[in-house]
């Protein structure tokens, strides 16, 4: 008896703490914001690629500072970025992408890094400073492999991000079947006017299987010609789209199956 | 026990994660009207009996109703690749799909008995399936009334609602200098043809209405100078005065049954509403208020009523119970109300407005919520429904020059979005139009 209370009341505790310390780091909207920002900025495959890179880093980094620091004095500008790493300083460019307000503060931030460097070659020259910061930007912008991971591992341990499509690949889709989609002005207006289809995709974006319609009980319900007209009009939108221009093929698994929700309802509504 | 709980434990955890499918919402879309390729019946060459015309007409007839309602439009027949016995059977679909049609009508025509015998098929370029199909045996002569019937159909597979193209509307044709006003009544088919005079003009006619369920229609005519309300049956030409009332009596409409008629009558100045059982010729009174009632129109299941009083000091719509109890203003924004009318829906009560000089058609809710106005104009009013509840009939004048010329009145259509306003054709001008049922 007192094992089994004292089993229960452990595992009751078990699961109360793992919840508490675990819920946060899978459902945490902080991290999941990010990549949301990002497509708003930056163009839509870069951007959600950048979670699978980081991966090789791991393995290359430990090379690369090395040689970095053979480089030091010939290559002034590699510097910086090494002593953040080193310092376990936030690389300000994954920020950067977030958000660029972000970017100056942390620039800010940097800058004391990197002023003892210069004097050792040079006395203080506030012109080959921003010069500097410049140089400083163009690099890490041409070297993505110098992302620093901590950032990115976060991301990728966020499954949801796996399932997203980025807003300028939804809208891209959004806009295709806003083209194709005759809208049955006929039908009078009615809250429940929403017709939800499923459709499952070839990589080149063209129908793999017929789409189905989710509700398609009600379609073929007798009293139900207004939502059967919607419905079918929702399928000659898909049909009339096929193929679609697809988002990246690399990324397949993110939009072969998508559920597209035909609502009229504003339109009718008049 | 124990190791099963464990290993479900990371699944609880990541459920609401997993199965996510992404939704995308599509809430707009292509509103122009939906491409339909109408191709011309095929019939066979050595059944000379039929006029070449007919298949030619036909399809005019077919594609001009649904253009009319602007919800479809119907691709030039220049452009089909297809065109023969074999596409009424089996469509070549990718054909179609490339002049972008998406639905495609194919049929054919034959004669049996000396009777036309109409085949149809409208197919789905899309799905690439036949969506209806109907055969149609009449008298070769009709050929017009099935081209309608046709348009209903197809009109009705793809909005899912009723069509309203075999209807007719009556109305007053009007000839003559406006002080001298010559007035009689005609009625026309809805796309305007058969276009027939049913009175003589001698004596001046009103608001003529259609009975929902028979082809009748109520009017009102002056006779010895006192208005009266009139019945005539349009297929046999009988017509009959309605009770002999002592005073006038304006407005008549029917019950949605056909068995009453609803009317304004005036005694002493004062105008109140009542009912009259056409087959007892009973009559009751609704309303009692020393103010105008008028222009009463029933909810499609009989049970309220809309009118327009001014007894509130203006003109403004009510609602009561069809016994006359419950009598509740219902028009809310400023100005003035007129002729309130019951779609056949039962949703909306479409009305003429006065309001800063201007005359609007419009629709409310029938509490009087939600009032749009779908057209103004220097003049127009007495708006009448199509009997899907979709479109509106009403008439509208021109302003006359200062040399009193230039004067006109004409029939016009809207729909409930406000948009695809037309002008009806008719041979002279024309007034206070009212829109029949499916005809039977």
């Amino acid at each position: 008896m007192r094992i089994s209370v004292v089993g229960s009341v452990s595992l009751h505790l078990f699961i109360l703490f793992f919840t508490i310390v675990s819920l946060p780091l899978f459902n945490n909207d902080e991290l999941e914001m990010p990549p949301v920002i990002q497509v708003e900025l930056i163009e839509i495959a870069e951007k959600t690629n950048v979670p699978q890179i980081s991966k090789k880093k791991e393995d290359k980094k430990p090379e690369k500072e090395n040689k970095k620091e053979e480089q030091k004095l010939n290559q002034p500008i590699q510097k910086p970025k090494e002593e953040k790493s080193n310092e376990k300083v936030k690389d300000p460019s994954t920020e950067e992408k977030i958000e660029n307000k972000k970017i100056e503060e942390k620039m800010i931030q940097n800058m004391p890094v990197r002023k003892p460097e210069i004097k050792k070659k040079d006395k203080f020259d506030p012109l080959k400073l921003a010069e500097l910061i410049d140089k400083q930007k163009d690099t890490k912008q041409t070297n993505p492999e110098d992302i620093v991971e901590k950032d990115y591992e976060a991301l990728d341990s966020t499954p949801s991000l796996d399932k997203r499509l980025t807003l300028s690949e939804e809208d891209a889709i959004r806009a295709q079947f806003m083209q194709c989609w005759s809208i049955p002005l006929g039908i009078p207006y009615d809250e429940t006017m929403i017709v939800k289809i499923k459709i499952f995709l070839n990589t080149d974006g063209s129908l793999l299987k017929p789409p189905e319609v989710v509700q398609h009980e009600r379609m073929n319900k007798p009293g139900e010609k207004y939502f059967r007209t919607l419905a079918e009009s929702a399928l000659r939108a898909v049909r009339r789209c096929d193929p679609i221009k697809a988002p990246e093929a690399e990324r397949y698994d993110n939009w072969k199956n998508l559920q597209l929700n035909f609502d009229p309802r504003e339109i009718l509504r008049g | 026990m124990k190791k099963l709980l464990v290993y479900l434990f990371p699944l609880i955890l990541f459920t609401n994660i997993s199965f996510a499918i992404i939704e995308i919402d599509i809430t707009e879309g292509n509103r122009e009207p939906l491409p339909l390729a109408i191709s011309e019946f095929f019939h066979d060459n050595n059944q000379e009996i039929i006029d070449k015309k007919i298949t030619e007409n036909i399809r005019t007839v077919i594609s001009d109703d649904l253009e009319r309602s602007g919800l479809f439009s119907s691709i030039d027949d220049k452009a089909f690749i297809q065109n023969n016995r074999a596409m009424h059977l089996k469509p070549r679909f990718a054909d179609w799909r490339l002049i972008k049609a998406q639905g495609l009508l194919t049929g054919e025509l034959t004669i049996e008995d000396d009777r036309l015998r109409v085949e149809f098929r409208l197919w789905d370029t899309f799905a690439e399936k036949e969506i209806e199909g109907l055969v149609l045996i009449t008298t070769i002569d009709n050929w017009r009334r099935i081209s309608h019937m046709i348009a209903d159909k197809i009109y009705e597979r793809l909005t899912g609602e009723e069509g309203y193209f075999d209807t007719r509307i009556v109305y007053v044709a009007e000839e003559g200098p406006k002080n001298k006003r010559i007035k009689k009544l005609a009625i026309m088919d809805q796309d305007g043809a058969n276009h027939k005079f049913l009175t003589s003009g001698k004596e001046l006619v009103l608001t003529p209405r259609f009975n929902p369920v028979r082809q009748e229609i109520t009017y009102l005519s002056y006779f010895k100078n006192l208005p009266r309300v009139y019945l005539l049956n349009i297929q046999t030409g009988i017509q009959e005065v309605v009770g002999d009332f002592p005073g006038m009596t304006f407005a008549p409409r029917f019950s949605p049954d056909g068995g009453k008629i609803i009317m304004s009558l005036a005694r002493e100045g004062n105008s109140d509403l009542y009912v009259m059982d056409l087959t007892n010729r009973v009559v009751e009174r609704l309303t009692d208020s020393p103010a105008i009632d008028t222009s009463p129109s029933y909810s499609p299941d009989g049970k309220k009523i809309t009118f327009n009083s001014d007894r509130g000091g203006s003109q403004q719509i009510y609602v009561m119970d069809s016994n006359g109890r419950n009598q509740k203003r219902i028009s809310k924004q400023g100005g003035n109300y007129a002729t309130p009318v019951w779609s056949p829906r039962g949703d909306l009560i479409a009305f003429t407005k006065f309001y800063q000089g201007q005359y609007f058609i419009g629709v409310m809710r029938t509490d009087g919520s939600g009032e749009r106005l779908l057209t103004e104009n220097w003049y127009q009013e007495a708006p009448s429904w199509s009997s899907n509840g979709r479109v509106l009939i009403f008439y509208r004048e021109t302003k006359a020059n200062d040399a009193g010329d230039g004067h006109s009145s004409s029939i016009w259509s809207i729909d409930l979005t406000g948009f695809n306003e037309r002008k009806l054709i008719t041979p002279v001008d024309a007034s206070d139009p009212s829109w029949s049922k499916l005809i039977q």
